[in-house]
């Protein structure tokens, strides 16, 4: 018994985890419309119910910036350095795409339901 | 703080090395602000052990640090279909050619039963050296992928190029479940008929087989051993058999359904008489017939084909054991879906 609901608990997981994925960068893309850098933008996440762990969300704006939907630079804040970012153009574009992909998985999932 | 200190040292270490510097200043800078706000909401300092719970929810270093490095994988999911269809392909075909060449190089030395169960105890180290040689293949053209732009996908099984009209027939490859129409059945049994006929005739008519160049054989100071005699008559015995066999399914109206078992058992009966001549006394398939004979020549001659029906024995075996191995998975899968 105990051992086929760890199965279902994993399973659980790991699908969630993958519905997950794709939502996160949406998420980032949406709230970096305003300039942040990671901490902040990881607090402003989880105030709007998005939690994000440390080593996901710091890995993830590297990965953004590198395929070019992101900008940073380094800048002195509160007398500490920092790396803030923001939507670049492309990642405008690619942003209000996967917005209304977003949308329309969202109203298909709800007629199904 | 100290332990924050040791953290990002750890995790520096298994970084890339061109931006560990840049990376960790950017964590730095995001976990002090985490922990400023940490402190200023307790009013006071982390203890050691508040500390280190904190630190040990960031992760593990090593794992930290992975998620930094721009491919977390050996072969990604576009490239793994055809990782999967190589590495099938090479391994039945690598275990085939590794199998023959070993056999006969076994069998040609005359070596004992200790030699052969050494084949088969080096099988899964070659399969491993192999798998391991087409992983490193497949990894460094995932690798390479993203200085290839777009050539990646041009291999075969990925090819977007493709049309449905370049699919196979239905049944192709698959001839067990393909119906055999009575037409094909007929001309089957009817050719059999002509082919055990000619067979028959052969050693009264040797121009059947050989034509002009038969005068040219019997020129020569060479003659066959007595043993192909019982090789011919194994022949003719097989043909006969099947023979008999497929006019018995044509006239019972099981001309539709093509015998797997029948396949296979022609495969098993035609080991005996490679065996009888494999057999053959002192492995003297020919015979010198006048003074003329070159001794040097016949020895080589004989050599040559008692290796050749090695190979060849070694060809029919792994085939009996392919359809063995076939017919398995065939027989699970029904029992499976049943």
């Amino acid at each position: 018994m105990g051992y086929s609901m760890t199965l279902t608990d994993n399973l659980f997981e790991n699908l969630r985890l993958e519905l997950r994925r794709g939502c996160l960068t949406l998420a980032v893309l949406a709230q970096l419309k305003q300039e942040h850098y990671g901490y902040t933008l990881r607090k402003a996440l989880a105030e709007r119910g998005m939690e994000i762990e440390e080593s996901t969300l710091y890995p993830l704006l590297r990965r953004l910036e590198a395929q070019g939907l992101l900008t940073s630079e380094w800048r002195e804040e509160e007398k500490r350095n920092k790396r803030f970012y923001r939507l670049s153009s492309d990642g405008e574009q690619i942003f209000a795409r996967l917005l209304e992909e977003w949308n329309a998985i969202n109203t298909s999932i709800t007629n199904l339901l | 703080m100290e332990l924050l200190d040791r953290y990002l040292q750890a995790v520096k270490k298994h970084l890339p090395w061109q931006r560990q510097d840049d990376i960790i200043a950017e964590l730095r800078a995001n976990l002090e602000a985490q922990l400023e706000d940490k402190e200023t909401e307790l009013g006071r300092p982390l203890t050691k052990e508040e500390a280190e719970a904190w630190i040990k929810q960031l992760g593990a270093p090593i794992q930290v640090a992975a998620r930094y490095q721009r491919q977390q994988y050996l072969i990604g999911p576009g490239l793994f279909p055809t990782y999967f269809y190589v590495l099938k392909l090479t391994f039945y075909w690598a275990t085939a050619v590794y199998l023959i060449a070993r056999v006969v190089n076994v069998a040609a030395q005359g070596s004992s039963l200790n030699a052969y169960a050494g084949i088969v105890f080096g099988l899964p180290w070659f399969w491993l050296i192999n798998g391991a040689i087409i992983t490193l293949v497949f990894a460094l053209i995932e690798l390479s992928g993203p200085r290839l732009p777009g050539k990646i996908a041009q291999l075969p099984p990925l090819n977007p190029g493709w049309t449905p009209m370049d699919l196979p027939p239905v049944g192709a490859g698959d001839g067990e479940k393909k119906p055999w129409s009575f037409a094909k059945a007929l001309a089957e049994a009817i050719f059999g008929c002509f082919f055990f006929a000619w067979l028959l005739l052969v050693p009264h008519y040797p121009y059947l087989m050989f034509g002009p160049g038969e005068w040219y054989l019997a020129s020569l100071p060479y003659k066959l051993a007595q043993v192909w005699w019982p090789f011919y008559w194994c022949i003719v015995g097989i043909n006969g058999f099947e023979l008999m066999w497929k006019i018995a399914d044509l006239s019972g109206g099981a001309w539709q359904k093509r015998r797997m078992w029948r396949h296979w058992a022609m495969h098993f009966l035609s080991l005996i008489p490679l065996g009888i001549l494999l057999a053959a006394p002192g492995q003297q398939l020919f015979l010198a017939k006048s003074a003329a004979a070159n001794v040097k020549t016949l020895a080589d001659a004989n050599r040559g084909m008692h290796t050749a029906l090695m190979i060849a024995i070694a060809v029919v075996a792994l085939q009996i054991v392919w359809h063995a191995g076939k017919m398995a998975v065939e027989a699970y899968r029904k029992r499976v879906a049943a």
